[in-house]
């Protein structure tokens, strides 16, 4: 096996691994920025009229189903996330907002109501303007 | 192992938020979500100011319900009989009164007498369903001209001039409401709570050492787009063509229509206004962002100005946003796309 | 009873011998606790990177992943999932190895080629761990904290074995 040819070595790092250096750094901060700027969630509570009917881990993966007025809405809870997965409501607006994942998000059914609220160590609000 | 480790990350999370003495409740009022957070009180009282508040949002609603038999549907009755005037309380005349101001402020853009309008449209359901309307009728609605200044208020007596007003106060009692619940929280000395009707939310004091936060939501994600602080006494409201809509072909059809059109507004996603403290700062936070929706892009600064509104955000329907100088200063973006693409608007 | 004979070189034996080298490193860093889990320091990094350097990359690529193979079978972790990680970060790495060993070897030195080798190396194991171990949306908030790690232990690693190269290369003059 031949060896390869000596390379010119240096101690100290050369300019182009200070370039390496910086833009790692810049990277990792960028990285805490983005992944960091949310708490993810860890639990749902969801509430059936004037009633809260639990607070769920969200770290499962299980499937609800919570009466209303209309009938049953089937909530899912899949490994940090939660959505409606069938409502009985005519508009579909709370299966059309799909998954949640941060805390303070919210999803709500009026018709049949039935709401999805994510609770994390922390919301980035306290109330939500829609 | 890492698993331990997120739970570990989690915990020590959790453990710095100590206990804090907050109140919230929530219940469906006004067809809506209403909630209530309240800071600084025991368990026990802040319940009570809660039901309290929470019985005369009940109240409100069912004296104001548009298709429902109530106090407004049997008003709406006679105008539209137009026989002799009919008695009013006193409180229903004034936010009439209030209301016919304020339709006169926006040039028309707010104008709760156009119940005929939105009924045609199918949004006087709690369900409703995508409808093809009738266009005839909706150029008759519109030509018939309804008007809140139609509406004469004399001794305790309301009539209307003419058989085509109908009024919907859907744009102004959320609004209302709000006002009415910050009176009864400092009467009964609350020092900080946060209401919150369907989205339309008003702030007294503070959350702990902090100002109340509130979010925006995003009119396309499930998540909020901005967040903000809504110190004592201010409120914000959005109107939005996500909240009450149908699709019909592929076309969106909101809640909000223009009085002059009669047809739906088309082009804009969301308009989210906020108010500083003044005797109506809840009526006005649901009334304001309405002529902002309505009016072309150009005349939006007009529209807002007219209003007094120095703070708005709309988000038009190629998800391009506008924001005002003062708002921009106040936002705090969470949807990184968004804040790249959030422009100033000049006024 | 035949015996098969296999004809080695000198260099075969010096291979044999970095790669013992490596996994005797795997072995120290599997016994120390680390601070926090999935976090290591990846000091075997330092061989495959001198054998990149002076044996070529087809050497250290073998020289890498006997290593993650002879580790785990002496761990008794052969195909566990920690094994599996393992191997998904060598194997990463070594994409990253393979493209970086062509920049320009006067401007970037080991050192820039252990830091990608770390990031490539600690992506193959998010990879992992998102898709198979943890499905779970939590996992994105532990990546800044595995970036850093890896810029941390890549400049370490790069310049011990920068060092290494060059004093190496001194001895021989």
């Amino acid at each position: 096996m031949p060896k390869n040819t000596r390379l010119a070595f240096n101690h100290k790092p050369l300019i182009g691994d200070w370039l390496v250096i910086v833009a790692s750094m810049v990277a990792v901060a960028v990285m805490f920025q983005q992944f960091w700027s949310f708490a993810p969630a860890s639990q749902l509570k969801i509430r059936q009229g004037n009633q809260i009917i639990g607070t769920y881990d969200l770290n499962q993966a299980r499937e609800l189903r919570i009466k209303g007025p209309l009938g049953e809405s089937i909530i899912v809870i899949n490994n940090g996330q939660a959505r409606f997965k069938q409502s009985p409501c005519p508009n579909q607006y709370c299966v059309h907002q799909g998954w949640l994942s941060h805390a303070g998000q919210v999803a709500i059914c009026l018709p049949n109501q039935v709401s999805l609220q994510l609770m994390g160590a922390k919301s980035k609000y306290d109330s939500l303007n829609y | 192992m890492r698993l331990f480790f997120l739970f570990l990350l989690a915990c020590l999370t959790a453990s710095c938020n100590k206990p804090e003495p907050l109140y919230t409740t929530q219940s469906y009022v006004f067809g809506t979500l209403v909630d209530i957070s309240i800071y600084g009180e025991t368990d026990a009282n802040s319940q009570d100011i809660s039901n309290q508040i929470i019985r005369e949002f009940q109240n409100l609603h069912n004296r104001l319900h548009a298709w429902r038999p109530s106090e407004l549907s049997s008003i709406n009755h006679a105008f539209a009989r137009g026989d002799t005037p009919i008695s009013i309380k006193p409180d229903l005349s004034a936010m009439i009164q209030d209301a016919t101001r304020l339709s006169a402020q926006t040039n028309g853009a707010f104008n709760p007498a156009i119940g005929g309008l939105i009924e045609e449209w199918g949004f006087h359901h709690d369900e409703f369903a995508p409808k093809k309307v009738d266009e005839n009728k909706i150029k008759s609605l519109v030509k018939a001209n309804p008007q809140m200044s139609d509406i004469v208020l004399e001794d305790g007596k309301a009539f209307s001039k003419s058989s085509s007003v109908q009024l919907d106060l859907g744009g102004y009692a959320k609004g209302y409401a709000l006002d009415i619940a910050l009176k009864e929280l400092n009467k009964v000395g609350v020092k900080n709570a946060l209401i919150n009707i369907g989205g339309n939310i008003i702030a007294l004091g503070k959350h702990g050492d902090k100002p109340w936060r509130v979010g925006i939501q995003h009119p396309r994600k499930p998540s909020a787009i901005a967040a903000l602080d809504l110190n004592s006494g201010w409120a914000i409201g959005t109107s939005g063509d996500y909240q009450r809509y149908f699709e019909l072909a592929g076309k969106r059809y909101c809640h909000i229509i223009d009085p002059v059109t009669g047809y739906p507004v088309q082009g804009v996603q969301a308009v989210t206004v906020l108010i500083p403290p003044q005797n109506n700062t809840g009526v006005l936070s649901d009334v304001a962002s309405k002529p902002i929706f309505i009016a072309n892009p150009e005349n939006r600064a007009q529209a807002a100005k007219n209003m007094h509104v120095e703070n708005y955000l709309v988000i038009d329907s190629d998800s391009k946003i506008s924001i005002s100088p003062s708002m921009a200063k106040r936002i705090i973006w969470l949807d990184k796309d968004a804040e790249k693409h959030a422009l100033s608007i000049q006024p | 009873m035949e015996i098969i004979l296999i004809k080695t070189t000198a260099e075969d034996h010096h291979i044999a011998k970095l790669t013992a080298l490596a996994i005797g490193l795997h072995l120290l860093e599997a016994v120390f606790p680390s601070p926090l889990p999935g976090v290591k320091p990846g000091i075997a990094n330092i061989v495959t990177l001198y054998v990149l350097y002076e044996y070529g990359f087809a050497t250290a690529a073998w020289v890498s992943l006997l290593r993650v193979f002879a580790s785990s079978l002496l761990l008794g972790q052969f195909l566990s999932p920690t094994f599996v990680l393992s191997l998904s970060g060598a194997l990463l790495s070594l994409v990253a190895l393979f493209l970086a060993q062509h920049l320009p070897k006067k401007t970037f030195s080991a050192i820039s080629l252990s830091i990608f080798a770390a990031f490539a190396h600690i992506a193959g194991q998010l990879i992992i761990v998102r898709l198979w171990l943890i499905p779970h949306t939590g996992v994105m908030y532990l990546i800044p904290i595995f970036a850093l790690a890896a810029l941390f232990f890549g400049v370490i690693n790069g310049l011990i074995t920068a060092n290494l190269l060059t004093n190496l290369n001194s001895r021989l003059k």
